[in-house]
């Protein structure tokens, strides 16, 4: 068994968009990390902070969310809520020392199976580099 | 009321009318030149004179000021009268020997040469222009200037005038058609293109919109209305025997409540002045699809005449072209442009070459320059067959360029189409004198707030999104809202039909039905837990939440409610939720996924 | 501005009550809400006062908040009687108010708003004490803190939150009871800030003069300095020592999940608190599943989800009243962690809590293009 930090991801996929390129990447026999742990999402709209400090606290290392291209949202606008959410939780998990880069924000289209191969590819990539998560693992919560 | 006799006719009238008037009344005919209904009399011309018998004394008078008296005897057509017209009349085709007007009328006289030294005016002085200036556009603009045979029609010192408003009303009763108001206005004007016949034809600041508008009344230009932005004029209400023009009319917001909407909205025309290479707005004779409709069309600019426009004047159309170039894909299939095929072009083409062949002689030369024929539907193949055996020539290869330089004397004077043939792969060079854009058919501009109003989406190529490209060609995902026509995405006549028709089908399935389905993942509100913050009502993006006031708390709409949960993301007393997606679920699952997370 | 000098001569306390008397009995209200001291213990509470006799009890300059005026606005204003009421309130409680009623908490429209200067308060445990052995504490307080001598009474000092905090003089309403630069035992001005404050003092037939007190910019001034200075260093130092999940979990070591700081809090306007709600409900087959991952779990468990998550919630909405760490049993300094947190949420959205009441709250609204740098991706 290898010693190297195996990172965990938990990604929120929006239904119309990322989850679709997400399925498209299987379909199309792209291999990504299996390091990633995805939870459909109907709208990155829909990503409540408490379900990425939640996915902190049980020990992810990062967390990806994925929605439509402003101005292409199933919903119409639900990713611009979702950028301001993802602004905030970059404030308050980095005043306490939580890198930014654990919590990313993407656009990725339904037919950009590609992309999100890549993306998942690069956040592991990047997670390796940061370390596990120093909000896991804890005796308290 | 005062009773006069006219060519032994006995008339009624108010008091106050004038003679001229009285005659109208009994169909007696007056020639006149400077008499306009909306002006003060003026008797400039002296074409109006008519001899009257008062007092046992006969004397000639001006009919158009002289005021109806009682018992007045007056004669309109006596040897005295017609001499003393026939005479005026020989003045002014002496003064204005070009002018078709005067010509007419002094040929109508049985005038036709003069016996005083030609001159070459323009203007016979009637004063129209002058009078309509200051009597009903309140400006005073232009004035007679000078005395005697030096008088014109000028504005003041002969300099541009500071105040003429280019509203157009003086060249516009004109009779002889001889004002440009760019030789004295400092704005630079043009006559109102009408938008129906695609610039083709001026129209007024009162028109109808179209033949076949629905109610067929005019309407007024609100911009270009001199009365209401001067508060002048309005002679149009004056002229108007239904008294039916009210200048106060305001927009009406009109509030309707309904259970479905058909959004049928259109689409635009590819402007294709950008397009430099084609020319178009700088060679007069390059025009768009819908011009040459409006050319072609009976009630349009020509009344129905395939006509070439006018180097100088583009209201004025000449002579039937020689040859002709169609060319297909303007701004369609064009990754600089619109990628998708605007499928009705190729059609339409058809169409024109069939028209000028049939309209200009068979001997007028038509080339087609296309990318691909596309003929699908029924008849179309056929019609394409028919097309190419009137001679039509068809060249495979999407035009470049359209220039004016020549380069043999065959091209002299001509519109060059250069394009490749692909067929033979050859450059060529096809000089015709007129040269007809099949624009792309595009989304129209203001789309994108549509489909925001009505809660729909637009695809990537602009047009709005139907709910499935198989199965739902006219819902979208927002129930109760559908689509029809060319909103949707390029189409023509029957296939818009057949869509509205399935359209208008589902809006009436569904009011008949009774009863909605909605999905089951939406959003509700616990009413308990809310306490009427209303931040998830401006952030829905389907105003699908409501406030009750009476309770202080938001409600969801569950028939508008399409589960997109923006309105849970923020609740931060978990009060607003998706069913089958909330927080408990949620937390279940990362709970689940990350308890077997791999570290060793 | 306009304003009039109120005469102390005869007691603070007296001559606001004479006003606020006045405001009644020529119907400018039905009623006034103003710190009174209560019937029973030596507290100091906001009462609703609808008779003039009641006023005899007042002391809105009391040394002391024990508890945020703005929640007892929106309870009043909630569902609003249509009938105009006069409200007596600090710094940190109109901002807080301004705040609840862009939640639609607050309803505004009926209330005249009657700031006061703020030299700060004591803990309400503190003030008691103090209270027991000056009579007149309010007017020795002010004496005090006017006459340059500062805030600390016998040892006793002014709660953190108050040493930090920039916002001495409350903005947004429509009187104000102005100490800040005054002689208070003379006399101290009202001002009137709106149309509304103005009519009030004209109702009255009030003698008024334009401009500022003299002396009162520059009082304001150097108070605003002096608290600027202290925050500066207690944020810098309280940031160093918990810049880590670590240092975050230190200060929340005694926490016990009581949610204290969030009924206190002025801001925090749920109705029921999701943390108090079935989603928290474990199974114990979670609980003994976490043990069994962790090998140990604190209990009660989802404390620093709980903090975490009330910042995300309302810290770009925070007022720095400091009634959170007031509240805790445990002393912990929720103050300090809050707003250091706002600091950074605050600046991110470019948002001022309380200064302008047509300023969207960050959450409640999003626009096309912004934040672009949050994805780092141009189409």
């Amino acid at each position: 068994m290898s010693n190297e930090f195996e990172p965990t991801i938990t990604a929120f996929l929006c239904n119309w968009c990322t989850f679709t390129a997400a399925d498209l990447a299987g379909t199309s026999r792209l291999a990504y990390p299996a390091n990633v742990k995805i939870i459909r999402m109907m709208c990155s709209g829909m990503v409540d902070p408490k379900y990425v400090l939640k996915a902190f606290l049980e020990g992810t290392d990062g967390v990806f969310i994925g929605g439509c291209w402003p101005g292409d949202c199933h919903y119409i606008n639900g990713n611009m809520k979702a950028r301001r959410r993802v602004a905030l939780l970059h404030e308050v998990l980095g005043r306490f020392g939580v890198d930014r880069d654990r919590l990313w924000l993407r656009w990725v289209a339904a037919s950009e199976g590609n992309m999100f191969a890549e993306t998942v590819e690069e956040m592991t990539a990047r997670l390796r580099e940061l370390g596990p998560c120093v909000m896991k693992g804890e005796k308290v919560a | 009321m005062l009773e006069l006799t006219i060519n032994g006719q006995s008339v009624l009238v108010q008091e106050g009318k004038t003679v001229l008037e009285a005659a109208q009344e009994l169909n007696i005919e007056i020639p006149t030149l400077c008499h306009n209904q909306a002006l003060e009399p003026y008797g400039g011309c002296r074409l109006c004179v008519v001899e009257v018998t008062k007092r046992g004394r006969k004397s000639l008078a001006t009919s158009c000021t002289l005021k109806a008296s009682a018992g007045l005897v007056v004669e309109t057509d006596t040897e005295r009268v017609l001499r003393s017209r026939r005479m005026t009349l020989e003045l002014l085709l002496a003064r204005c020997p070009e002018v078709p007007v005067i010509r007419t009328l002094a040929r109508q006289h049985g005038v036709t040469t003069t016996r005083f030294g030609l001159e070459n005016e323009q203007c016979i002085l009637c004063g129209q222009c002058v009078r309509m200036c200051k009597e009903r556009m309140g400006v005073s603009a232009i004035g007679m200037v000078n005395r005697g045979a030096q008088r014109v029609v000028s504005p003041p010192f002969e300099e541009f005038s500071e105040v003429c408003r280019s509203c157009g009303a003086c060249a516009t009763v004109c009779p002889t058609g001889c004002i440009d108001i760019q030789t004295f206005s400092q704005h630079r004007s043009e006559p109102l293109p009408s938008e129906w016949n695609e610039g083709l034809r001026a129209r007024s600041a009162i028109y109808i919109p179209f033949e076949q508008a629905i109610p067929k009344v005019p309407v007024i230009d609100r911009d270009a209305c001199v009365h209401l932005n001067t508060g002048a004029c309005a002679i149009c209400s004056e002229g108007c025997v239904a008294d039916a023009i009210d200048f106060d009319q305001t927009d009406e917001e009109v509030e309707v409540n309904v259970g479905s909407i058909i959004v049928a909205t259109g689409f635009d025309a590819l402007d294709p002045t950008p397009m430099e290479p084609y020319g178009y707005g700088r060679y007069p004779n390059v025009m768009t699809n819908l011009e040459f409709e409006r050319l072609s069309n009976a009630t349009g600019p020509t009344s129905g005449k395939l006509l070439l426009r006018d180097d100088k004047d583009r209201y004025k159309f000449t002579r039937p072209p020689q040859s002709v170039a169609i060319l297909h894909c303007i701004g369609s299939r064009d990754v600089n442009y619109h990628e998708y095929c605007s499928r009705t072009c190729c059609m339409y083409a058809l169409k024109y070459a069939h028209l000028l062949k049939d309209k200009c002689g068979h001997e007028t030369e038509v080339y087609n320059f296309y990318i691909d024929m596309r003929c699908f539907g029924k008849g179309y193949e056929e019609f394409l067959k028919r097309v190419q055996a009137e001679g039509v020539r068809m060249i495979r290869g999407k035009a470049s360029l359209v220039t004016d330089e020549a380069l043999d004397e065959d091209e002299e004077g001509k519109l060059v189409v250069v394009a490749e043939d692909t067929l033979t792969a050859q450059i060529l060079r096809v000089p015709v004198e007129m040269v007809v854009l099949c624009t792309a058919m595009e989304p129209r501009s203001d789309a994108e707030s549509v489909a925001r109003t009505f809660g729909i989406s637009v695809g990537g190529d602009g047009f709005f999104l139907e709910e499935h490209p198989k199965l739902e060609p006219v819902s979208t995902p927002t129930a109760g809202v559908y689509l029809a026509g060319a909103c949707q995405g390029p189409k023509d006549i029957p296939d818009t039909v057949a869509q509205a028709k399935a359209a208008a089908a589902e809006a009436l399935a569904l009011s008949s039905a009774g009863h909605v389905t909605v999905a089951p993942m939406i959003s509700s509100i616990d009413p308990d837990i809310c306490i009427g913050c209303q931040v998830c009502v401006g952030l829905c993006p389907y105003t699908a939440i409501e406030i009750d006031a009476r309770r202080g708390v938001s409600v969801v709409n569950s028939a508008l409610c399409k589960g997109c949960g923006s309105c849970a993301g923020y609740c931060p007393s978990g009060a607003a939720k998706v069913e089958h997606f909330t927080d408990k679920q949620i937390f279940a699952e990362i709970e689940g996924l990350l308890d077997c997370r791999s570290d060793g | 501005m306009q304003y009039t000098t109120l005469n102390t001569v005869d007691g603070l306390n007296q001559a606001i009550a004479t006003l606020l008397g006045g405001l009644m009995d020529h119907e400018v209200v039905d009623a006034v809400m103003v710190p009174t001291r209560q019937p029973h213990g030596r507290v100091v509470m906001q009462s609703l006062i609808a008779d003039r006799a009641g006023l005899a009890n007042i002391d809105p300059f009391a040394p002391v908040v024990t508890t945020s005026a703005a929640k007892q606005v929106a309870a009043l204003t909630h569902r609003p009687a249509g009938r105009p009421v006069a409200v007596v309130l600090r710094s940190c409680e109109v901002r807080g108010t301004i705040e609840l009623a862009k939640l639609h908490q607050s309803h505004l429209d009926d209330l005249l708003l009657i700031g006061l200067d703020c030299f700060g308060r004591y803990e309400n445990s503190a003030y008691i004490d103090l209270a027991a052995g000056d009579e007149h504490l309010s007017t020795t307080f002010l004496a005090q803190a006017t006459g340059g001598g500062g805030t600390t009474l016998e040892g006793v000092e002014i709660t953190t939150a108050c040493q930090a905090c920039e916002y001495p003089v409350p903005g947004n309403v429509d009187l104000r009871l102005a100490v800040i630069g005054a002689d208070v035992g003379k006399q101290i001005w009202v001002e009137a800030l709106s149309d509304k404050g103005r009519e009030a003092l004209a109702a009255l037939g009030l003698d008024t003069e334009e401009g500022t007190p003299e002396g009162r910019s520059s009082a304001i001034a150097d108070l605003t300095a002096l608290r600027e200075a202290f925050k500066k260093q207690l944020f810098e130092e309280f940031t160093a020592r918990t810049d880590t999940m670590d240092g975050l979990r230190e200060v929340l070591a005694g926490c016990i999940n009581c949610y204290n700081c969030r009924v206190a809090c002025p801001v925090c306007y749920c109705r029921e608190c999701v943390f108090v709600t079935d989603t928290f409900r474990h199974d114990g087959e979670q609980y003994l599943a976490w043990a069994e991952k962790r090998g140990q779990l604190k209990l009660p468990t989802d404390t620093t989800f709980y903090h975490l998550t009330r910042m995300v919630h309302m810290s770009t909405l925070c007022v720095g009243c400091g009634q959170c760490s007031s509240a805790c049993p445990n002393d912990l300094p929720i103050m300090e962690l809050f707003r250091t947190v706002s600091e950074q949420t605050q600046h991110r959205f470019a948002y001022h809590p309380g200064a302008d009441p047509q300023e969207a709250q960050p959450l409640a609204v999003f626009y096309d293009e912004e934040f672009n740098e949050v994805t780092g991706q141009t189409k």
